[in-house]
């Protein structure tokens, strides 16, 4: 288990250098820079400015230069927001960001699970036939459609009581992060509810199943015991992409919600080419997504003995 | 016949499928006594595991259906019970074991929790007494370091070894019958016969019955007492081992006599195989199921179902005996019908 999660980190390790080095080559190769931005600024000022970023330097000099620094954990000051580190702007707005992920997923995986074990249970009757509608939508529709809707169905509802019950934008209390990590949640949470059903309803057919009711065991303990843990499997094998989407897939919802996270600073760092915002918080953003997709794995093998033990 | 443990009449069983009804087991009758082994043999597709999975009440409904027929396990009723009555036998007087052990424990749980898991549901035992009898039970089917085997998961046992696995959770609660459905098909030859021997090893020490379901001639002869010989969704044969092997009195026992390799005489003798295949049981014939694959099909045997015939035990068919309880299902029987030498022949030459 040592021998495999370690294997996993140095794999980890060598996906964020690359990472790391894909961003730096593809921004460096996007016509503009920096600078460049809003006003024309004189020459001499812009000499300087580019001294002061190390931008004089060639290339694959600020290449090692960039690569020092991310290993020294320093991604530098941003371009536009003056003397503000990026370090300082990651820490500031990603704990709002991973809240609000961490909240979604978790509603998604509850959610999916619970669902697709029901529909799995009532195959072809009613409630299956209504979820797995439900289901195509949420996959279908895009998430900042849910977002509108989840807001006018706020208003409505606050305006019907005639005071707020939750929040219809904003951030800071727990009832502010409902409907947003709802809303982020729904996509994921469709799609594990068909990957659970289908998986629900294959290990049924499995022999083991068929043994357990030989044995004499009650229909409810059959369903916790021995399907649901065999059916969870594939459930969280998919659990680690989907923090991935949920994570970056974020910026849309904060938008709309007016939260300030992290994938705001993101999406304006990009229009305005600021390069170390960019290349910190795509640096960040992957070494996360690695990282949980490695806690995801060591996960599964707790669940699975198979993985665990192999 | 009062020693009868599982008392199975006229079960007939049928599957709902986009096709059509398919007639899988079509009015099977058979009886288990205590402590004796009744084996089911037949090729695939003939009834042989419905029939039983049917009894255990493992047959999925729909589409399966049991449109008539009983099952009594010491007199009481089995069949159509609630998943909570029938709960009450399955496991604790009727235990069954599967032909896949690979395939038929659960990936994510230790052996030992599934074994104890029986006990304990059954029997009320505390988790920790369940894994110590969980243990015990590892140790009468020979296999070693139980204690640290039952920790372990199926994954890392070998196939013989979880078959075993198998046994001594089938044992769990002392079952008056063990229902084996093929439980040697998978593992490799010197593997069998250390399974097989450990089930008749079991069936002394525990003095439970066995129904062994088996296409394998040669296990049969080493295993039953009974056999029951299955064709179509049929028994059309029936009788104690001897009389099946050495009087067989259907066309087609004698087809899987021939078409079974022998070490001893005929060496170097082509197999004959039965030609063609069984009929479609969407809609099984009128007469004789086994009519089309028959040397000796007569013109009877194409419109007529054939009664069960009693064969008297010296094989003379004019001195048919009452107690005899050998029966075929086949024309051939009939006092009336032409004499078949070779059916005859074929029994009389290996008795001595």
């Amino acid at each position: 288990m040592l021998k495999y999660t370690l294997k996993r980190l140095l794999a980890g390790i060598i996906t964020v250098w690359f990472i790391a080095t894909a961003t730096f080559i593809a921004m460096h190769q996007v016509p503009g820079d920096p600078l460049m931005n809003d006003k024309a600024v004189p020459p001499e000022i812009r000499k300087n400015l580019e001294k002061k970023y190390g931008l004089d330097k060639s290339v694959p000099e600020q290449y090692v230069i960039f690569l020092g620094n991310m290993l020294k954990g320093d991604f530098g000051i941003s371009f536009t927001q003056q003397n503000r580190k990026v370090n300082d702007i990651i820490r500031d707005h990603f704990p709002v960001s991973a809240t609000l992920g961490i909240m979604a997923i978790f509603i998604a995986a509850v959610g999916g699970v619970l669902w697709g074990a029901l529909t799995a249970l009532y195959r072809n009757r009613l409630p299956d036939i209504i979820i797995m509608f439900l289901v195509i939508l949420g996959i279908s529709v895009p998430s900042f459609v849910f977002a509108a809707l989840g807001q006018l169905l706020l208003v409505n509802i606050n305006s019907f009581f005639g005071y707020s019950i939750l929040p219809v934008a904003g951030w800071g209390t727990f009832s502010h992060m409902i409907m947003p990590s709802l809303v982020l949640g729904l996509g994921t949470m469709a799609l594990l509810t068909r990957l659970m059903r289908s998986s629900m309803l294959e290990i049924v057919n499995e022999d083991y199943i068929k043994t357990a009711k030989a044995k004499g065991l009650s229909p409810t303990r059959i369903f916790f015991r021995h399907q649901l843990r065999n059916a969870i499997l594939p459930v969280i094998t998919i659990l680690g992409p989907q923090i991935a989407a949920i994570t970056t897939g974020g910026f849309v919802v904060e938008l709309v919600f007016a939260i300030p996270g992290l994938g705001r600073y993101f999406v304006q760092a990009v229009q305005q080419l600021d390069y170390t915002v960019i290349m910190g918080t795509t640096v960040f953003y992957g070494a996360f997504l690695v990282f949980m997709v490695i806690v995801v794995d060591i996960l599964y093998g707790f669940i699975d003995p198979r993985v665990r033990l192999k | 016949m009062s020693d009868d443990i599982l008392q199975v009449e006229n079960l007939k069983v049928e599957f709902s499928t986009y096709g059509g009804t398919v007639k899988a087991v079509r009015g099977v009758s058979f009886s288990v006594e205590r402590s004796k082994t009744l084996a089911i043999v037949g090729e695939s597709g003939c009834g042989k595991s419905v029939s039983v999975q049917s009894i255990m009440g493992l047959i999925p409904m729909p589409p399966g259906r049991i449109t008539s027929g009983s099952a009594k396990i010491n007199g009481h009723e089995i069949i159509g019970l609630s998943a909570k009555e029938a709960n009450k036998y399955r496991g604790v007087e009727i235990a069954m074991i599967f032909q896949d052990p690979m395939s038929s424990l659960n990936p994510t749980m230790t052996i030992g929790d599934q074994i104890s898991e029986t006990l304990m549901v059954h029997k009320g035992f505390s988790y920790k007494e369940a894994s110590k009898q969980a243990v015990e039970l590892l140790e009468k089917t020979h296999i070693p370091e139980a204690a640290k085997r039952a920790k372990q998961y199926p994954f890392e046992f070998s196939g013989g070894m979880l078959q075993r696995a198998m046994i001594a959770q089938s044992l769990a609660c002392n079952p008056t019958i063990l229902i084996a459905d093929e439980p040697t098909t998978a593992l490799d030859v010197t593997i069998q016969a250390q399974i097989l021997e450990l089930m008749s090893e079991l069936q002394q020490s525990e003095g439970m019955s066995i129904v062994l379901i088996t296409h394998d001639l040669a296990v049969v002869a080493k295993m039953a007492d009974r056999v029951a010989v299955m064709y179509a969704g049929q028994v059309i044969e029936m009788g104690n081992v001897d009389e099946i092997f050495y009087q067989s009195s259907h066309p087609y026992t004698l087809g899987l006599k021939e078409a079974m390799p022998s070490n001893q005489k005929d060496k170097g003798k082509k197999l004959t195989p039965i030609a063609g295949s069984p009929p479609d049981l969407f809609s099984p014939p009128s007469g004789c199921a086994y009519y089309a694959r028959c040397p000796y099909a007569m013109a009877i045997c194409e419109t007529q179902m054939p009664d069960e015939f009693l064969i008297a035990t010296d094989g003379d068919k004019n001195n048919n005996q009452k107690d005899s309880d050998h029966y075929s299902r086949c024309w051939l029987q009939h006092p009336d019908s032409p004499q078949v030498d070779s059916l005859y022949q074929s029994g009389r030459t290996n008795v001595s």
